[in-house]
């Protein structure tokens, strides 16, 4: 309990630095977040206008499908939130300067991962919630049980973004390429926008059961819906977990490898 | 001239030593095409046409939009941004060539190797996945096509550098790159073909610079559009062309008056 509270705390004067730097370059700042609002705002038109010219997609409704694309845009952003630091973290091993973090009584793994809070996602995460509530309240027959497990599920989500950046900033300390392993993490996820039921086999099942987007994205909004069998959410779980103790094991073997080359 | 092929010759062989960084820049074009792909094949499911475009057109779209991309998008002009802030610009100043020239031969070299993946990509997407592939075999429209795609590549290059530019003035650069690129997702037509918004915002849409970066070449590809909208189209980029020419340039003359080499 104790070392939970040192590292909330440790977490909460990264964050509290976070924000400062975010009013030290306001208009950078204020340009970035209309950027995501822009973005967000023109794939929904998107939707909407292809709405007009059919009633479902994919087997779902309007309602449904913006389900999926806001309960996305809650995890996607949740996890730019927490982890932006994954994002500058080339420049730590390229410059020698993660012998620094290493030296500090803080853990490397957790420095790495929460050293920098993206404040920007942080604003969306609201008006993400509000409207994930205003569409929940179009679409019948949703049940408590239902609402539990998209919970659960979105949590388990949040643990599998935990492992792909893991995995990231060990192959950068293998490697030093970062930049384009992120971005490529996050356009895979992206495919995650639309239930993945719109991919044809064998990408399908590519993006379910090996590279777990539609785990991490499409899983929860189906098991809201009533759709997603007890034993894919068990496999979810399942998996979740496998995945995060093999990131953290190939953390540790990456930090075996670490040369310190630049310091 | 001769110096400015060694630029382009300099800029392939920074390339060859980053290659992993550059496949994986590819692998990131590829996968966002598949997306738009998939989601287009879902909407055709049973449907013959939509928005006034049939299936085999709709992909075609899609798919031609890595090569598109690879022509028109592919640039270094935001190292830029970074020569001034960091003052290095002051070593390009004082060597005997035309910056302007200079990261026009560093793009060359960029669209060369992007191009070169683009055209293994497509028949392998083709191959692969075997949409209806539309290809356009009316001469005029060929020739256009390719025309349009000079402007549309000039036009980015002359926008990509005010965007960098700007770094006179702040050290904001990236920020107003990331708006750009937003800008452009949606409203070059890179999500979805324009033409198939309402049509009034369409109408405002064509008075944009960026409707001539990917839609309007590939409009002139796909074919069926009157020679009025072809002319127009030309007509429109090219204006923006020279308009934004003047623009950089005067820019580009303010700039220097107030750069001040900080950094170095």
């Amino acid at each position: 309990m104790t070392i939970l509270l040192k590292y909330f705390r440790v977490w909460w004067l990264m964050t509290s630095h976070s924000i400062q730097m975010f009013f030290v370059s306001r208009l950078g700042a204020l340009l970035f977040l209309s950027g995501k609002i822009m973005r967000f705002i023109f794939f929904f038109g998107f939707l909407l206008l292809l709405f007009t010219k059919t009633k479902t997609f994919a087997g779902y409704n309007l309602n449904q499908v913006l389900l999926f694309y806001f309960t996305f845009n809650l995890i996607d952003s949740a996890t730019q939130m927490l982890f932006r630091e994954v994002y500058r973290f080339r420049y730590y091993i390229v410059s020698g300067n993660f012998d620094m973090l290493l030296v500090k009584p803080v853990n490397p793994l957790f420095r790495s991962l929460f050293g920098w809070t993206d404040i920007l996602d942080l604003i969306t995460l609201g008006p993400f919630i509000l409207m994930i509530i205003f569409v929940l309240t179009k679409i019948p027959a949703i049940s408590f049980g239902h609402l539990f497990v998209y919970f659960a599920l979105i949590i388990n989500s949040m643990l599998l973004a935990t492992s792909f950046h893991i995995m990231v900033l060990s192959l950068a300390v293998m490697t030093t390429e970062i930049d384009h392993a992120i971005m490529i993490y996050r356009d895979v996820v992206g495919m995650g926008k639309l239930p993945i039921d719109i991919y044809k086999e064998p990408l399908r099942s590519l993006i379910t059961f090996v590279i777990p987007v539609g785990l991490m994205m499409t899983f929860p909004v189906k098991a809201l819906l009533g759709v997603l069998n007890f034993r894919l959410v068990l496999y979810t779980f399942i998996f979740t977990l496998t995945l995060l103790f093999l990131s953290i094991n190939f953390w540790n073997y990456s930090l075996k490898k670490y040369t310190s080359a630049s310091s | 001239m001769k110096k400015y092929l060694f630029v382009t010759k300099n800029s392939l062989a920074e390339y060859f030593t980053y290659r992993l960084n550059f496949v994986l820049w590819r692998v990131r074009v590829v996968i966002s095409v598949l997306i738009t792909f998939f989601l287009w094949q879902t909407i055709y499911s049973g449907r013959r046409e939509i928005f006034n475009y049939n299936q085999s057109q709709m992909m075609t779209y899609v798919i031609l939009l890595s090569f598109i991309s690879a022509v028109v998008m592919s640039t270094q002009t935001f190292r830029v941004a970074e020569e001034i802030n960091s003052g290095s610009l002051s070593n390009f100043l004082i060597r005997p060539l035309s910056y302007f020239r200079f990261n026009l031969s560093r793009d060359l070299a960029d669209k060369i190797i992007n191009i070169i993946f683009a055209t293994i990509e497509v028949p392998l997407i083709i191959l692969i996945f075997r949409p209806p592939f539309f290809w356009q075999t009316n001469p005029l429209n060929l020739i256009l096509f390719f025309f349009s795609l000079v402007l549309s590549t000039l036009l980015f290059f002359e926008i990509s550098m005010l965007l960098s530019l700007i770094g006179f003035w702040s050290r904001e650069v990236w920020a107003p790159r990331f708006i750009f690129f937003i800008l452009i997702a949606f409203l070059a037509g890179t999500y979805f073909p324009l033409d198939i918004v309402p049509a009034p915002l369409y109408s405002f849409l064509k008075l944009l610079p960026f409707t001539y970066l990917v839609f309007f070449p590939l409009r002139i590809y796909l074919g069926g559009v009157s020679v009025s909208f072809m002319a127009t189209g030309l007509a429109v980029s090219s204006s923006w062309i020279f308009v934004l020419y003047f623009i950089m340039r005067k820019v580009w003359r303010n700039g220097l008056k107030i750069y001040t080499a900080e950094g170095k």
